[in-house]
């Protein structure tokens, strides 16, 4: 879909057109599905354990039934349905076994939220309490105690996952390139390190919540705050058995997803009570602690990474284990796995390579998507390895980088070569270096260092990422002229923020040829209405649904040109048009207006032609595979965006306290459709990865319960957190089949920050840290370790 | 989370003292709210009455003079604290310890009163108040006694405070206006954050104090020591006041390590 057109032609693309959803979410008009009251509406609360794993002994629900206002409790028993999306292994309501603290054992709706909190807190739980699995490279030896007895039996996707029933292995992802015991025998030092990340909690603004309702006749509604409603609609008719055509789901505004609302979430509980409160919707609000607990967060990483090092600096062998800490339920979990196996060595050639990546049950709140698919988590260790490796041999870790970076020629962990336009990481890598004086310090900056007692350094690290989605996902657009000749776009994306709808309707309109003001694409979905997309996710919409824009924008004007052909009486190829008509382009003056031809174009006498105008555009992925179990080779990548961040960090060398001074970032995005949205992507993303570099992170107790389920204790940054500087640069390698040669990048802007925070501290004090977060305290008992590698 | 209470809001301080001895245990006063609406919301605290003081003109206000030094309603805001043109010349720690409490929209919100009584480790106006040889002003139906900030403090979330009685107002001597200070607060983000460890130091020409928070059950301060004490002198005072916990916070060791920082780093600069 890309027609090298020079930027000079085009107008409305690669231009920082302003978000289609601006005034609405300013003026507080935009409504979330929080604002949402339907009529007859109840409210659901939920009972959650206070217990990493146990036997649930009893439940006694009487007390709770009796109060007024309830109309419907619902327990596990009851219940016998398992949601899932590619591995089904969770209840909606946990069945005879709790396992992780906040799991939700029980469920009401009342007429008030205080009336369901209030037989919420009658209901009684017995508990036998367990011994909970916490360390994920414990629980997935053999002979560890099982979080799953069962999960020999659950379903799952068999072309892509291979769990191994009788452990807590959930899923064993394998990728095998080249011989890297050869490889091994061949390096000059071999350097091997453990590296490891927490559970993080997404914290969109708007927790997740839900308007269920069971209707007559198994008809369901539902009203969420959902990243996917083609998702909501598949997961639910499978896991309840009812037509996908009984169900809608309709999702208004959303505030924030972050993969956090990826997939299902309260949308079955909601609708199980409505169906047992005779029908009545009902709506449930997550708490923030039940934000933090009942729904999911980030998976944990243990990463194990050996690599064999050449003295001249190439790395020749890799060795990569991935113990992943799913927590309680693995659904998403095992697509993480597999998306961060076969991208788990960053974006360098490793010529013989080994991953084993393992999904591991343990009892701690459930792992999913999160923004950056695992590429956040295991960056941090790679990167940090990468500096290590330099390190080792004496090498500047940016040169080494260089050397080692993916480039035309090479070939990726999966065997996929690359060319000249897959895109240019080691362009990124320079933009970021000479934006932030890289390997040296400016006389301000000595300044600096004199004034304040504190001591720079610097570092660059790069990133990439692919879409982690199915080879065949496919997306449509349908495009709708209305009487005034003005087009309204369908599509089931949804808006959570990242601008993908303003930049797909400057895609439209360029290729209408309209202005975007005569393009409207709404912000609601709803799946009676919109037709079919997978998910919100990956940060694979711009190109699909993009390329979904232009087709269908090319028909809906081949179908203009067929009624104006007739109309003009001429050819449909010696047609031209702007937007407000079609004309005959070597006689201007014969034209006839959209508007004429919108719903049919009619002649003086009534007499009709054409009907209503409407494009459809079909896109499809081309050319991916699933990967061989057994090698991890194939084709996994619609397109790989790379990209780096240099950053600058002044750090005290013995309290351990440092501000992050500097961020410059750099992404191949192709061509950025909307320079204002490629820079808010970059800005917002760098400081959710700052968050998760410096403050973020799940803690727990020893008997599991987790210990800070809230703001107080799980500290996110803030404002006043943002580097004091911030450069965002776009490099443009055109992606072939991406719409105007674009690629993706809502996830890119997160991945790597750790990692580059981590090198840049130890640059500037000698702090060596292998976990993040990087709080103040880590790098002050860092600095207590006798060895320090810092700048003098 | 949504525990159902009566809102009473007297706008007498002697309908307050009477509501007091009515409800005792089963009422708590309401000032600011931040803290005591997240205890109710959590459901870590269920009474049965809240009393609002803000409408009281007693609770109200900073009133100096040279004689009796600084009285300060425990219903002003942490934004009337830092705003103040006396505070901010003669106790220009106070305003600063107001200053660092929450962000600008609690600070909004947020008073003296409630700060002290809701008695935090980690109160910003706890340490700094301590080293300003704060006193309370205890008021009930029964009478009104005032006593050393020190001795208000019992324990985590715990004062001297009976069921019958309010907070009034605090007072800080003349003594402590103008005294040179510092204070120093740790925070895990540089946006707000409570304490991890907190140090205020005070100076004047008879004594020098310094009040550490988050590192005992209460604030607590190293009081009297000569003006002159060396950074060795107030460190040894310190440590021996304090007695840090590991939690989710902080370690027992990073903390013991950051109050010898501050110290060593606000004693030599203190304005």
């Amino acid at each position: 879909m890309f027609d090298n057109i020079p930027d000079s032609e085009l107008k409305i693309v690669g231009k920082g057109v302003e978000r289609i959803d601006t005034v609405e979410k300013l003026t507080g008009a935009a409504l979330y599905t929080g604002d949402w009251v339907v009529p007859g509406m109840l409210h659901g609360k939920v009972k959650r354990s206070p217990h990493a794993k146990a036997r649930i002994k009893r439940i006694d629900t009487s007390k709770a039934e009796k109060l007024a206002g309830v109309h419907a409790v619902l327990t596990g028993k009851e219940l016998d349905y398992r949601v899932g999306l590619y591995l089904v292994d969770k209840h909606v309501l946990a069945k005879d076994v709790v396992r992780h603290f906040g799991e939700a054992v029980a469920a009401v709706a009342a007429e008030t939220p205080a009336i369901a909190q209030q037989a919420v807190d009658l209901i009684q739980v017995e508990y036998e309490v367990m011994t909970p699995a916490l360390e994920p490279k414990a629980a997935a030896q053999k002979g560890a105690p099982l979080v799953h007895p069962d999960l020999g039996k659950y379903d799952y996707v068999k072309a892509v996952f291979t769990p191994v029933p009788g452990t807590n292995i959930a899923n064993h992802t394998k990728l095998r390139k080249g011989d890297v015991e050869k490889g091994f025998k061949e390096a000059d030092k071999i350097i091997e390190r453990e590296y490891t990340n927490p559970n993080v909690q997404h914290v969109p603004m708007e927790t997740h919540v839900t308007i269920g309702q069971w209707m007559v006749g198994d008809r369901i509604s539902i009203i969420t705050s959902a990243q996917s409603p083609f998702t909501v609609r598949n997961l639910f008719a499978h896991s309840f058995g009812i037509s996908h055509a009984n169900i809608r789901v309709y999702i208004p505004y959303v505030g924030g997803g972050f993969g956090g609302k990826a997939g299902i979430h309260l949308e079955p509980l909601c609708c199980l009570l409505s169906r047992q409160a005779g029908g009545r919707p009902v709506k449930i609000q997550a708490t923030r602690e039940e934000e933090f607990s009942m729904l999911p967060c980030r998976s944990g990483l243990v990463y194990h990474i050996k690599t064999g090092v050449k003295k001249d600096g190439r790395i020749v062998a890799q060795k990569m284990t991935m113990y992943w800490d799913a927590g309680a339920y693995a659904d998403y979990a095992v697509n993480v796995t597999r998306a961060s196996g076969y991208s788990a060595a960053g974006p360098y050639e490793i010529p013989n390579a080994w991953v084993d990546a393992y999904t591991v049950y343990t009892n701690k709140p459930f792992g999913t998507a999160y923004r950056g698919f695992g590429h956040v988590e295991f960056s941090w260790g790679m990167e940090r390895h990468m500096d290590l490796c330099a390190r080792t041999i004496g090498m500047d870790p940016l040169k080494f980088r260089m050397l080692n970076a993916l480039k035309p020629g090479s070939v990726s962990l999966t065997g996929e070569h690359i060319t000249e336009n897959t895109g240019n990481v080691r362009l990124c890598m320079q933009e970021v270096a000479d934006s932030i004086g890289y390997g040296k310090l400016s006389a301000a900056e000595k300044a600096r260092e004199k004034k304040t007692g504190m001591k720079i350094g610097k570092a660059v690290v790069a990133l990439h990422k692919a879409p982690a989605m199915p080879p065949f996902t496919g997306t449509v657009v349908i495009l709708k002229m209305n009487e005034d000749g003005t087009v309204t776009a369908n599509l089931s994306l949804t808006e959570i923020g990242a601008g993908t709808y303003t930049s797909i309707v400057q895609i439209i309109a360029e290729t209408l040829g309209f202005p975007v003001e005569k393009v409207r694409l709404p912000v609601e979905n709803d799946t009676d209405r919109d037709p079919y997309d997978w998910q919100t996710v990956a940060s694979k919409g711009l190109l699909l649904s993009g390329n979904a824009g232009i087709l269908a924008a090319q028909d809906l004007l081949a179908r203009a040109y067929e009624v104006a052909a007739q109309v003009l009486r001429a050819n449909p190829c010696d047609l031209a048009h702007d937007d407000e008509k079609v004309y005959v382009a070597h006689h201007p003056e014969k034209a006839v207006s959209f508007k004429a031809m919108a719903v049919g174009y009619a002649y003086p006498d009534g007499n009709a032609i054409g009907g209503p105008l409407v494009g459809v555009g079909r896109y499809v992925a081309q050319g991916l595979s699933n990967l061989d179990k057994e090698t991890g080779q194939g084709h996994p990548a619609l397109d790989w965006t790379y990209g780096a961040h240099g950053i600058i960090v002044e750090a005290h060398p013995r309290t351990g306290e440092y501000n992050v001074i500097k961020v410059a970032s750099a992404f191949d995005v192709g061509r950025a459709i909307n320079t204002r949205s490629v820079r808010g992507q970059a800005i917002g993303g760098m400081l959710q990865g700052l968050g998760t570099a410096m403050c973020e992170g799940y803690r727990y107790a020893p008997d599991g319960r987790l210990l800070n389920p809230n703001f107080t204790d799980n500290k996110i940054p803030t404002s006043l957190d943002m580097p004091e500087e911030i450069d965002c640069i776009a490099v443009e390698t055109p992606q072939i089949d991406g719409p105007f040669g674009c690629r993706g990048v809502g996830e890119h802007s997160m991945i790597a920050i750790c990692g580059g925070l981590g090198n840049a501290l130890q640059n500037a004090v000698g702090a060596d840290l292998t976990h993040m977060p990087i709080r103040q305290e880590d790098v002050w008992r860092a600095l207590q370790a006798p060895k320090k590698a810092g700048r003098k | 989370m949504l525990h159902e209470f009566s809102y009473l809001a007297p706008r007498e301080r002697k309908d307050l003292l009477q509501l007091l001895k009515k409800h005792s245990s089963q009422a708590r006063l309401l000032a600011g709210g931040t803290d005591l609406l997240c205890e109710i919301r959590l459901g870590t605290d269920r009474p049965e009455v809240l009393i609002d003081v803000k409408n009281i003109a007693e609770f109200r206000g900073i009133a100096f003079s040279e004689q009796d030094g600084l009285a300060v309603g425990a219903a002003v805001t942490c934004v009337e604290l830092m705003e103040h043109p006396v505070v901010r010349k003669r106790f220009p720690l106070l305003a600063h310890a107001a200053g660092q409490i929450g962000s600008a929209q609690l600070r909004n919100r947020a008073t003296i009163g409630g700060n002290l009584c809701t008695a935090s480790p980690c109160a910003d106006l706890g340490c700094s108040s301590l080293v300003l040889g704060a006193r309370v002003e205890l008021v009930s139906a029964r009478g009104t006694r005032v006593i050393p900030m020190k001795d208000f403090f019992t324990g985590v979330k715990a004062t001297q405070l009976k069921d019958d009685e309010a907070v009034q107002r605090v007072f800080y001597p003349v003594v402590a206006a103008g005294a040179k200070w510092g204070m120093e607060k740790l925070k895990r983000i540089k946006g707000h954050d409570l304490a991890v460890v907190s140090v205020a130091i005070a100076r004047t020409t008879q004594w020098l104090r310094v009040g550490i928070g988050s590192c005992a059950p209460t604030p607590v301060v190293a009081a009297d020591l000569p003006p002159n004490a060396s950074v060795k002198a107030v460190t040894e005072a310190a440590l021996k006041a304090i007695d840090p916990i590991d939690d989710v916070r902080a370690s027992r060791e990073f903390r013991l390590a950051m109050v010898q920082e501050f110290i060593a780093k606000l004693l030599p600069a203190l304005s």
